[in-house]
């Protein structure tokens, strides 16, 4: 660390592992329902449960990517945040809208718009609330000493983000319309945007980790977010396929969503080839952990998962089933989960100076997180394709095919399980940690472990 | 090989270029998609009962377009399938139709939000969707050659039943191998009971038997008697 006011960043990743463990209360509540037991069902119906575990998904990596670029924006511009005291009101007001949003989900307040069911007039204080955080970011980018491909990169990803969020807060009548600009945001952000941001955090990460010259990095993440984009904004037609919107999506983005997988794989390439270019090795092995990881299991989720289903002649048949939930879960952990979990567990033992970055429970958390949510992707690919051979291909009733599949959610559950053990561990590691230290020495901490390394290539 | 100068202008270049694209193929959309959702037939009703919908986050269980939840059933097709009179009789207390099932929330609509509702689910069913959902193409296996058999005899009996008979009683109940197991079958019920027990079980099922699983149905008067004079036929 090397300027005190990256500080903040704790507080926004306080918050995400707050937000993180009730989303995964709301998913235990849904893997029951599933399972035949909706007891909660009076207070907690099935869609309360549902919205608000997507929702928090969506607002704790948001709070992840904050806190990500409150540490990283200030290093990559040589200045010390624009105003530290504008980033709390920032995250206070965020979370203020995060809690009435919850608690108008349990009281039949919302949108029935997948993923953004946030009423209209929480809507407005989203966009203000993005407003300060991206006026803070940005004066102190703009007044920076130094302008950084990956930082550059990050800040454009978040720009993008917040521009994209407002397609979203148009009023359609036609549900086709609705739909197809409910997607601007859902799979601009998830298959575009985001990309650059989970980049460049990764490219912020590599650089650190492994020491290799940044130059290398960055050229690389330029690829990297072109094949993004090249890809995935005409991929968006994978969504366009059976929406009342015309036939040529189903060409449109049937071969270019077949193309998304590419940028992931190169991350993953990219990711796997600096490690073993790395000259030296960082203490901190729990953060590379997590960051190797997150290249790979992005690729596994989003780029092959998402290429399972992708083509309109398998989607014909997997559209909207329990495979979508499948490909759901592996993607946002592995791609935006793991990369905020990486920037995290990097940035702990530089705000507050302990170093436990290399004990077994880290390592732990990080090994029946993974497992667990493989299995949990297991489970839901067995239910998944059960669900399409026998209701979309051989016409059961959807009901009766459910029953069918009740048995697989026990799978699920017991995999959640072992998943949350993992993000137990996580959580009281980050808690052991303890507060940011005012005696933390504002540089890098492995140079005190390793004084001969000179740090590389670090443009002043 | 690469340099940085090189790849930054790869990123611009491409993602110019394929925005450009991206915004010519949406207007080119917004142009045909009136046509292709019949945006002429969008009532008022219907664009009331799409607000009911979103209102009520009906898309936190179910699929529409295959767009939603995976709790509940996709309501593309609901129209055609179920029919007005079912999804009248359904809606307001969605338990009382399927006992011992998934649960649904009992909202509390009025029969302007009812009507809405449904002209909604009509107008999303005539959409041209490029083939969704697709007819399936394994159906044959799931039917084998003894209940088809079953099945034509079947078909003669149902070939004299009321039309109310199709649009709610088959939601739950099977006879000669057609409809859901839900309630038990009715092949040869009128043995067990007459014309008369009918009407006045189809009048209030709690009262003949209370705490059974049938709902009380919304039928008129000539509707049910003839159900009752059908069933009691059914030996
Ligand atoms: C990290 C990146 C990704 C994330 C977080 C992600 C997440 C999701 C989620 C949550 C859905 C469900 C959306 C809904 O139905 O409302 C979805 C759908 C889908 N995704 Fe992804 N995805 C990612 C990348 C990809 C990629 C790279 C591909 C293609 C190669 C892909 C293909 C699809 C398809 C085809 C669907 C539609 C499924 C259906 O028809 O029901 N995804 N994705
Ligand atoms: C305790 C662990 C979890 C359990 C038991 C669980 C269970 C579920 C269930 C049952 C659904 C609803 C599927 C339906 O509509 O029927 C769901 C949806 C979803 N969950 Fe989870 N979940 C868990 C953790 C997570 C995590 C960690 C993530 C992200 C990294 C996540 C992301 C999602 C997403 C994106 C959806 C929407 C999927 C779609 O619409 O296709 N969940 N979850
Ligand atoms: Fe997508």
């Amino acid at each position: 660390m090397k300027y005190e006011s990256q500080k903040v960043a704790y507080w926004f990743f306080a918050a995400c592992m707050l937000l993180f463990s009730l989303q995964l209360v709301y998913g235990f509540i849904m893997g029951v329902a599933h399972m035949g037991y909706d007891t909660l069902h009076p207070w907690i119906p099935f869609n309360t449960a549902r919205a608000t575990h997507t929702n928090l998904l969506v607002v704790w990596l948001l709070c992840g990517f904050m806190g990500a670029a409150h540490y990283i924006i200030p290093e990559e511009s040589g200045r010390e945040l624009h105003s530290v005291k504008l980033a709390y009101i920032q995250l206070a007001s965020l979370l203020v809208v995060g809690v009435i949003a919850i608690i108008g989900f349990h009281l039949n307040w919302w949108e029935g718009r997948k993923f953004l069911e946030i009423p209209r007039p929480l809507d407005y204080l989203v966009v203000v609330n993005i407003l300060l955080f991206i006026y803070n970011i940005g004066m102190t980018v703009f007044r920076g000493r130094q302008f950084s491909t990956t930082g550059m990169v990050l800040y454009m990803g978040l720009v993008s983000a917040a521009l994209l969020y407002l397609p979203g807060m148009v009023w359609f009548d036609s549900q086709t319309l609705d739909s197809y600009f409910r997607w601007w945001v859902v799979h601009l952000w998830v298959e575009g945007v985001w990309e650059l941001i989970m980049g460049s955090i990764l490219a912020f990460l590599l650089i650190k980790l492994t020491g290799v010259d940044r130059e290398v990095i960055e050229k690389w993440l330029y690829v990297i977010v072109g094949l993004t984009f090249i890809s995935g904004i005409l991929g968006t037609g994978h969504h366009y396929y059976w929406i009342g919107a015309p036939k040529y999506w189903l060409a449109v983005g049937g071969f270019f969503s077949a193309l998304e997988p590419l940028a992931f794989l190169a991350m993953a390439l990219f990711a796997v080839a600096m490690y073993r270019k790395s000259g030296r090795s960082h203490p901190n092995k729990i953060s590379l952990l997590w960051t190797i990881g997150c290249a790979i299991l992005s690729f596994v989720g989003a780029g092959f998962l998402g290429f399972a289903h992708t083509l309109p002649q398998v989607n014909l048949y997997t559209h909207g089933t329990l495979v979508t939930a499948m490909h759901g879960h592996l993607a946002f952990w592995g791609a935006y989960a793991m990369i905020v979990m990486a920037i995290i567990t990097y940035a702990l033992p530089e705000m507050t100076g302990r170093k436990l970055w290399d004990n077994a429970m880290g390592h732990l958390a990080f090994w029946s997180s993974n497992i667990g949510m493989v299995s949990m992707t297991a489970a839901f690919a067995v239910a998944g394709v059960t669900q399409v051979y026998l209701e979309r291909r051989m016409g059961l009733d959807f009901l009766q095919v459910q029953q069918e599949l009740d048995v697989h959610f026990l799978g699920l559950v017991l995999a959640a399980t072992l998943f949350t053990v993992g993000i137990i561990l996580y959580i009281w590691n980050f808690i052991r940690f303890g507060l940011p230290s005012d005696e933390v020495r504002l540089k890098p901490l492995e140079e005190e472990d390793d004084e001969r390394h000179v740090y590389a290539a670090q443009p002043a | 090989m690469l340099s940085k100068s090189q790849a930054r202008l790869f990123f611009w270049v491409g993602t110019v270029l394929f925005s450009g694209v991206f915004l010519w193929l949406t207007v080119d959309t917004i142009a045909q998609v009136p046509d292709q959702t019949h945006q002429q037939n969008m009532s008022a009703a219907v664009v009331r009962g799409k607000h009911i919908f979103d209102k009520n986050n009906c898309m936190g269980c179910h699929t529409i377009m295959g767009e939603g939840a995976y709790y509940a059933p996709e309501l593309t097709k609901t129209y055609e399938r179920r029919g007005e009179a079912w999804l009248k009789a359904f809606l307001p207390d969605p338990e009382a139709m399927y006992p011992n099932a998934r649960r649904m929330v009992k909202y509390d609509f009025s029969e302007q939000d009812l009507d809405d509702l449904i002209a909604f689910f009509k107008w999303v069913g005539e959409m041209d969707l490029n083939g969704f959902p697709a007819d399936p193409p394994l159906k044959a296996l799931a039917e084998p050659a003894a209940a088809s058999a079953a099945g034509a005899a079947g078909a003669n009996v149902l070939a004299a039943a009321p039309a109310v008979y199709g649009q709610l009683c088959s939601a739950c109940h099977q006879l000669g191998g057609t409809g859901n197991a839900v309630g038990p079958a009715l092949d040869g019920v009128g043995q067990k009971y007459d014309a008369a027990w009918f009407n006045t079980w189809l009048a209030d099922p709690q009262a003949v038997r209370p705490g059974t699983a049938m709902p009380r149905l919304p039928l008129s008067d000539a509707d049910r008697d003839a159900l009752a004079n059908y069933l009691a036929s059914l030996k």
